[in-house]
């Protein structure tokens, strides 16, 4: 299965233009993700945090957090799925294109429901709750205008692709592209096929993930899943020195 | 475990961690991994801790922990070492509260001066004038001379453009204004401020030891804060001596009337709910449902202002049926012999009312003729009837017994076989009826009560007891008196039932009466263990003085004055200095002349900030006799002023119109005595008190300094006054001046108002306030955690230190340090422009010497008015010739002078040799070398300070204080030194308060006793040791016979309404409400989120409380408004503007606002709707008022010292209309 010729794209053969979008700006912002998390977590470990406003609000947040959080675990999942496993793979283990498709439109638009309908909750709640809004500083909306951008270019791309030319196989497309990148041998050309709002999707993706180090989404990478299996009581054992902290130089003991 | 899911999701874990999960699987044990806590260690290290305390009038005094780390002042926390009350009650620690412990914040805030600030229109000017001309002296000149800069530089005040100078710069102009100002006006033009010295004593005496030597005045904050409760001179011949917390713990019966304890009295307020344990009944009398209501087992919610209706009230219950109706051994012998209640009283005739008789003056032993009428002071000694004998009989212990020979020894309460008769029934003359003022008519007028009292006959004539006039005033009716009587506690038409009070203050009339019952029972069954602690809420009204005699009345009556446990404890800005002698000698530099000039600060403001120009009003238009008679009759508050002034009542600074200076030099060239010369001048009308003129040029103060005080922030009631006419810069008034028919008589009246008096207004502070922005120098100062100082307080009985916790950051310096820094200048520059001057002080007549014989009987003379000839230390103020050395500043500064050697030191009229403990001081300070003080002990340091102050104070050396008590026994002839005893060779040392909080020693300067540990109660010395009250009678007075007071109705307590605005500024109704908005009471009483030394600046502060400008309003008015929480409100009313966030809140009552005291104008304070201007702060609505009777001088305990007597700053009795702002969005 092809996709018809009638999708627009950015641009028709590889360019400069092409070349940035889908080769440096990959790059750069995977960087800036990686390196600005490593600085964040030195710098300020402190700051590391969801900066949560349940102390403010909770009977939306009740709804709207496990909607959107599960919500985002589910596409999460998704993207692995599109992404990151090839499609051989799963023409190998039997799922058909059409089976794929299915699967992944009926999860898909569930979790993508959950999601933009926790997210608008959240977003309601930020902007009507006097004191929420009063914690949220802009860094906290530039996030959110990235992220809404983000998941509704995502959703729309998905839904427009399936309403208007009866779906569309990124797997053939952006999903080479995605694994070439971390191959090392990029190739941008598979992108600029590619419909405009997937186009879109990923930039806006790649904009966010550039940004994620320096705000509080930093908590997914600490999100407290360990939890799950960690017994109530953790005790530490005492290091070998005496007293709480460890000998400034000069004043270790003498070991006799 | 909660489930199998959980159990099995955490026996996964061995799969996930090499740490080990217990068996049970409730633990998880981890090698290592502690290193994460060393942010927390790190946290909470620190490298050292330091005492420290917070000073100027926070009466806590709570010793504090300043924690140290790397140099930075990281945080603070309580002190817990201070020593033991001994065993079965609560201790003093824990002590401190949440305002305490955030003052750290302030060393490196963003509002800490860091650097000296002069404004930069100013500088300018000063530093071309100094160019041109060269010399600073004349540089100065040259700019205040010249009417146009002089108006630049003061129309900038108050509006930005403050610059960096150096400490040279600033310092060589602000002395430069001094030597100007003293050469062309005379010293008495400069003024000092500083208040409340207690809680940091040394640096209070810095600059009061710098005026003081200049001939500077020294201005009085007492009763300036209206903090003064001018009752306790009136009752007790004392300034305020109140019992320490821990002694709350000893009464059994505590009402708390208008103090909100745990408010303002945090690290004391547990006392209060821990006697409640021990079986205390509390009782809280507040009219709003304040902090401390919901501690009490009852709450009386008296309207604003009317407590005195209700304590009138409960007085009526307790003569009637503890004296009346039952006679009560305990409280009949505590008044007999503590109080003035035997003493005979002469009715006069009443003017125009024959038949009927008004209470005239004490019967002296001048009066009964023969021998007792030839007896030393016989005008000054009271007399009583024996019991035994009904003959008269002058007792012991009277004025006439303190001062001259025949006295010593006998000035003691000892009535021998004496037994006084209480009441004049009995003596076979016909009672005759009095008439009495009354003043709770509608509009708060005069009106006359008709009641009789027995009498008697002796020396020829009609006389009464006092106790005999008190019941006739309460309204407690005996058989066969005459005039009209309450018929039971339900008759609401005669004062002074609890009916009657109902009506005034809301209380139910029988819970009043109850309460009175309940007070009054438990003092007789527990020997006098009822008390009552007061403060701002009744202490801040023009008629405070009468609302307290009505409490002091309560617990005179029932013997709980001088009784640990009992009596009255008013606890408004209280500043006990424990070791007051050594303070005041050094603070008033009375080691190298004496006296130094201390001003009353409400009459320097009234008249200096022109707030007399805006009284419509006589003074006689309080008087008891309605308008138009007796001593006030045409006469202004500013002509009774001047008057009291010129007879030696009360000081006056600026004293003459003419420079002392020149004044001793005219005196020499005319080669005659300089105070000959001054009262020729005066006769000959050539010269005239400046108080008479006060808006003449020469007469403006000139140059004030503030330190440790926010005055245009805090205590300036009539702020928007102060900007217009003494700053002369943008200003909210609205008031007119009074019309022609309203003006002065005597004092001058000028077409135009001056604005802009003052030169220079220098303040030193380590924050920028309310008042350094108005301030031409701002010179920056180091905090309470970074100098060495010393604080006492009487909420406890200890003296504990100040040390600095760092060294004064950025350019700041102790006050210690800058007034040195300042002398040194002035020194420099005075050598040339001054040298040695001879000056002339103008001193009033002074409570406890025999200056207070002045006036027998209260009788006005007025030398002016031709009734007596200018006497000075008789009818006019003493005129004392003082030598200046103005070269020799500095070096005076930093030596203990040789007049403590020759003359001693003296405290409330016992005189202190102190010569061994000079001596000790040459060794522990060292001497100086060379100069002035060469050879004399030094003070160069604050430590050194520290150190003569512990040392010349009896309360801090056992010496001192039994060496006091013998002296003071001469005179008494009763046993007093054994109270010392215990203690007579302890010395306490700075560095003994250094380390732990150190309890004082009993000594003369007060009048409680700790004599083996006991919790110190006023007054017990003279209830146990029988020592004399400092007052007429030698007892506590119910009677006051002062002309003036007789001229108010108020010889005995009485009922005074609030003033009515309305009658006297034509200010709205309470209550009306109209399209200006809702007229309402304006209180401004103490914030919880912050105290005077801690301020409602500070970002912890405003983070807990709404931050910012708040006025509290009930729901009701808030409702008439159409106001909702949070709102932007405007007040306004004819002394300014407030704009602020309305805090509605069902707390409040109806009728009255509060907007916490000393919210800074520098605190997101808007631009108000109605001027366009930044919009005022709690004193924009206020003004200054004087109580004529506060101005009274020269007669007995009615004699002036400083912040013992004086007119009270009021400001409670202010009305204003408030309403909703249209415009919600505020612009700054």
């Amino acid at each position: 299965m092809t996709a018809p010729a009638q999708h627009v794209t950015l641009a028709a053969e590889t360019s400069t233009g092409g070349l940035l979008l889908w080769v440096v700006l990959p790059y750069v912002c995977l960087a800036v993700f990686v390196l600005g998390h490593i600085w964040r977590y030195r710098y300020d470990k402190f700051g590391w945090t969801t900066r949560s406003s349940q102390l403010y609000e909770r009977r939306l947040l009740r709804i709207g957090s496990p909607l959107f959080h599960f919500g985002i675990l589910v596409v999460l999942l998704g993207h692995i799925g599109g992404l990151v496993i090839p499609k051989s793979w799963t023409e190998a283990a039997g799922i058909s294109e059409h089976v794929y498709h299915i699967g992944a439109v009926f999860l898909g638009t569930i979790a993508g429901v959950c999601t933009l309908g926790g997210l608008t909750i959240l977003i309601y709640r930020r902007r009507t709750v006097g004191p929420v809004f009063s914690a949220t500083t802009r860094n906290d909306k530039a996030m959110y205008v990235s992220l809404t951008l983000t998941i509704a270019l995502g959703l729309a791309a998905t839904v427009a692709a399936n309403t208007v030319g009866g779906g569309y196989d990124y797997r053939e497309t952006i999903s080479p592209w995605f694994r070439s990148v971390f191959y090392f041998q990029p190739d941008p050309d598979l992108m600029t096929g590619a419909p405009v709002l997937f186009q879109l999707h990923a930039l806006s993706a790649l904009l966010l993930f550039a940004a994620w180090p320096f705000t509080r989404l930093v908590h997914m990478l600490t999100a407290p899943v360990g939890y799950l299996t960690r017994p109530y009581v953790v005790y530490r054992s005492r290091d070998t020195h005496l007293g709480a902290r460890a000998p400034r130089r000069g004043w270790e003991r003498s070991g006799t | 475990m909660d489930g199998e899911l959980a159990e099995a999701l955490v026996r996964s874990r061995r799969f996930f961690t090499r740490a080990e999960v217990s068996d049970d699987l409730r633990t998880l044990h981890r090698k290592g991994g502690r290193q994460a806590d060393e942010f927390y260690r790190d946290r909470w290290s620190h490298d050292k801790v330091v005492r420290s305390t917070h000073g100027v009038n926070c009466t806590g005094s709570c010793s504090w922990k300043v924690y140290v780390k790397d140099g930075i002042i990281t945080w603070e926390a309580q002190q817990t070492d201070y020593p033991s009350v001994g065993p079965d009650r609560p201790e003093y620690e824990p002590r401190g509260c949440p305002r305490g412990a955030a003052f750290s914040w302030y060393t490196y805030s963003p509002t800490r001066v860091r650097y000296p600030y002069v404004r930069g229109v100013l500088l300018q000017m000063y530093r071309e004038a100094k160019a041109r001309l060269g010399d600073p002296v004349a540089a100065w000149a040259d700019v205040v001379a010249d009417p146009e800069r002089a108006r630049r530089y003061k129309a900038a005040r108050g509006k930005g453009g403050l610059v960096r100078a150096s400490w040279d710069e600033a310092v060589e102009l602000v002395a430069a204004a001094h030597v100007h100002t003293i050469k062309e006006y005379g010293p008495d033009r400069l003024a000092g401020f500083s208040p409340i010295p207690a809680m940091s004593m040394v640096s209070h005496a810095a600059g009061a030891r710098f005026y003081s030597l200049l001939g500077g005045a020294m201005l009085s904050f007492y009763d300036w804060y209206a903090d003064l409760p001018v009752a306790s001179p009136q009752v007790f011949g004392d300034q305020t001596d109140v019992p320490e917390s821990g002694d709350w713990w000893d009464a059994g019966y505590l009402i708390m009337w208008g103090s909100n304890l745990p408010v303002t009295r945090t690290p004391d307020a547990h006392w209060m709910a821990e006697a409640r344990y021990r079986g205390q009944k509390v009782v809280a009398v507040a009219p709003d449902y304040a902090d401390n209501v919901k501690f009490a087992d009852e709450w009386l919610p008296a309207q604003p202002g009317t407590d005195g209706a209700l304590a009138m009230a409960m007085g009526h219950v307790v003569l009637k049926e503890f004296f009346v109706d039952r006679r009560t051994e305990y409280f009949a012998s505590y008044v007999k012999r503590y109080t003035d209640l035997p003493f005979l009283v002469v009715l006069d005739e009443a003017e125009g009312d024959p038949g009927t008789y008004a209470p005239g003056k004490f019967l002296t032993a001048a009066d009964l003729g023969g021998e007792a009428a030839t007896a030393e002071h016989a005008e000054f000694r009271t007399v009583l009837l024996d019991a035994a004998t009904g003959r008269p009989v002058v007792p012991n212990g009277t004025l006439g017994d303190r001062y001259g020979d025949s006295g010593a020894g006998k000035w003691n309460l000892d009535l021998g076989d004496t037994d006084p008769l209480l009441s004049a029934e009995g003596g076979g003359e016909a009672p005759v009826a009095v008439t009495l003022p009354r003043f709770d008519t509608p509009d708060g007028g005069a009106a006359r009560l008709r009641r009789g009292v027995p009498v008697r006959r002796v020396a020829g004539r009609l006389v009464t007891t006092v106790y005999d006039l008190l019941l006739a005033q309460y309204g407690v009716a005996r058989e066969g008196l005459p005039g009209r009587w309450p018929s039971s506690y339900e008759d609401a038409a005669e004062p002074y039932t609890p009916a009657w009070q109902a009506a005034i203050t809301g209380v139910d009339a029988a819970r009043a009466a109850r309460i009175a019952r309940e007070f009054a029972a438990n003092a007789e069954e527990s020997g006098g263990r009822s008390m009552i602690i007061m403060g701002a809420g009744t202490n801040h009204w023009f008629h405070s003085d009468t609302i307290y005699r009505a409490f002091l009345t309560l617990t005179t009556l029932t013997g709980c004055q001088g009784v640990n446990g009992g009596g009255w404890a008013h606890y408004v800005g209280q500043e006990k200095v424990r070791p007051i002698t050594g303070y005041s000698a050094i603070a008033t530099a009375a080691d190298w002349n004496r006296p130094a000039r201390q001003m009353i600060q409400t009459a320097y403001w009234y008249l200096h900030a022109d707030q007399f120009r805006y009284d419509p009003f006589s003074a006689d238009t309080l008087a008891a006799g309605g308008s138009g008679t007796g001593p006030f009759a045409g006469k202004t508050t500013a002509d009774v002023i001047a008057q009291s002034a010129r007879m030696g009542w009360m000081p006056s600074y600026p004293t003459f119109d003419r420079n002392p200076l020149d004044l001793a030099a005219d005196a020499e060239a005319a080669g005659r005595p300089v105070a000959e010369h001054v009262v020729e001048e005066l006769k000959a009308g050539r010269l005239r008190f400046a108080g008479e003129d006060p808006d003449a040029p020469e007469n403006f103060p000139r140059v004030l300094t503030i330190w440790r005080a926010n005055l245009l922030g805090s205590s300036a009631k009539g702020n928007e006054y102060f900007l217009k006419h003494l700053l002369g810069t943008d200003a909210s008034v609205r008031a007119a001046e009074a019309p022609p028919d309203a003006r002065p008589r005597d004092v001058v009246w000028r077409e135009e108002a001056p604005e802009g008096k003052l030169d220079l207004l220098l303040t030193l502070d380590f924050r920028m306030t309310s008042t350094t922005i108005f301030s031409d120098v701002v010179l920056p100062a180091a905090t309470w955690y970074e100098k060495h100082d010393l604080s006492s307080t009487d909420m406890h009985p200890f003296v504990h230190a100040f040390n600095p916790a760092i060294a004064p950051p950025w350019q700041t310096r102790t006050d210690w340090d800058a007034f040195h820094t300042l002398a040194e200048e002035f020194s420099r520059q005075a050598a040339d422009h001054l040298g040695v001057r001879r000056d002339v002080v103008a001193a009033p007549l002074l409570h406890d010497t025999p200056d207070e014989m002045a006036n027998p009987h209260g009788r006005v003379r007025d030398w002016k008015a031709g009734e007596c000839e200018p006497v000075p230390g008789r009818t006019m103020p003493k005129l004392i010739t003082v030598e200046r050395d103005y070269g020799a500043v500095a070096e005076k500064m930093g030596a203990l002078g040789p007049l403590l050697d020759t003359h001693g030191a003296t405290t409330k009229g016992v005189t202190f040799e102190v010569g061994r403990e000079l001596e000790y001081l040459r060794h522990k300070n060292g001497t100086v070398r060379g100069g002035a003080g060469d050879g004399r002990p030094s003070i160069a340091r604050d430590t050194h300070a520290c150190e003569a102050i512990l040392a010349l104070s009896g309360t801090t050396n056992g010496h001192l204080a039994t060496q006091g008590f013998h002296t003071l026994e001469a005179r008494t002839g009763t046993q007093l030194a054994d109270l010392a005893a215990e203690h007579g060779g302890k010395q306490i040392t700075f560095a003994d308060t250094q380390a732990a909080p150190v309890p004082v020693i009993t000594s003369p300067e007060w009048s409680g006793s700790e004599t083996g540990g006991r919790r110190y109660s006023p007054f017990t010395v003279n209830v146990e040791r029988l020592k004399p009250w400092h007052t007429l009678t030698g007892r506590q007075h119910f009677y006051l016979d002062h002309d003036w007071i007789a001229a108010l109705g108020e010889h005995l307590p009485v009922y005074r309404p609030p003033l009515n605005m309305t009658a006297l500024f034509d200010e709205p109704h309470v209550g009306d409400t109209g399209e200006l908005g809702v007229t309402v009471r304006y209180l401004t009483p103490h914030n919880k989120w912050s105290i005077h030394s801690e301020y409602q600046d500070n970002l912890f502060m405003l983070s807990l409380s709404r931050g910012g400008p708040t006025i509290w309003m009930s729901k009701e008015d808030a409702a008439k408004v159409g106001v909702r929480d949070n709102d932007w409100v405007e007040a306004v009313n004819r002394n300014g503007v407030v704009a602020a966030r309305a805090i509605v809140s069902h707390r409040m009552p109806e009728g009255t606002v509060y907007m916490h005291h000393a919210q800074d104008r520098l605190i997101d304070v808007p631009r108000t709707e109605t001027t366009g201007r930044r919009g005022g702060i709690h004193n924009s609505l206020t003004r200054l008022l004087i109580k004529p009777s506060h101005l009274i001088g020269g007669y007995a305990q009615l004699s002036y010292a400083f912040n013992y007597l004086g007119p009270t700053g009021n400001q409670r009795d202010e009305v204003t209309v408030i309403r909703r702002r249209g415009n919600q969005e505020v612009t700054y």
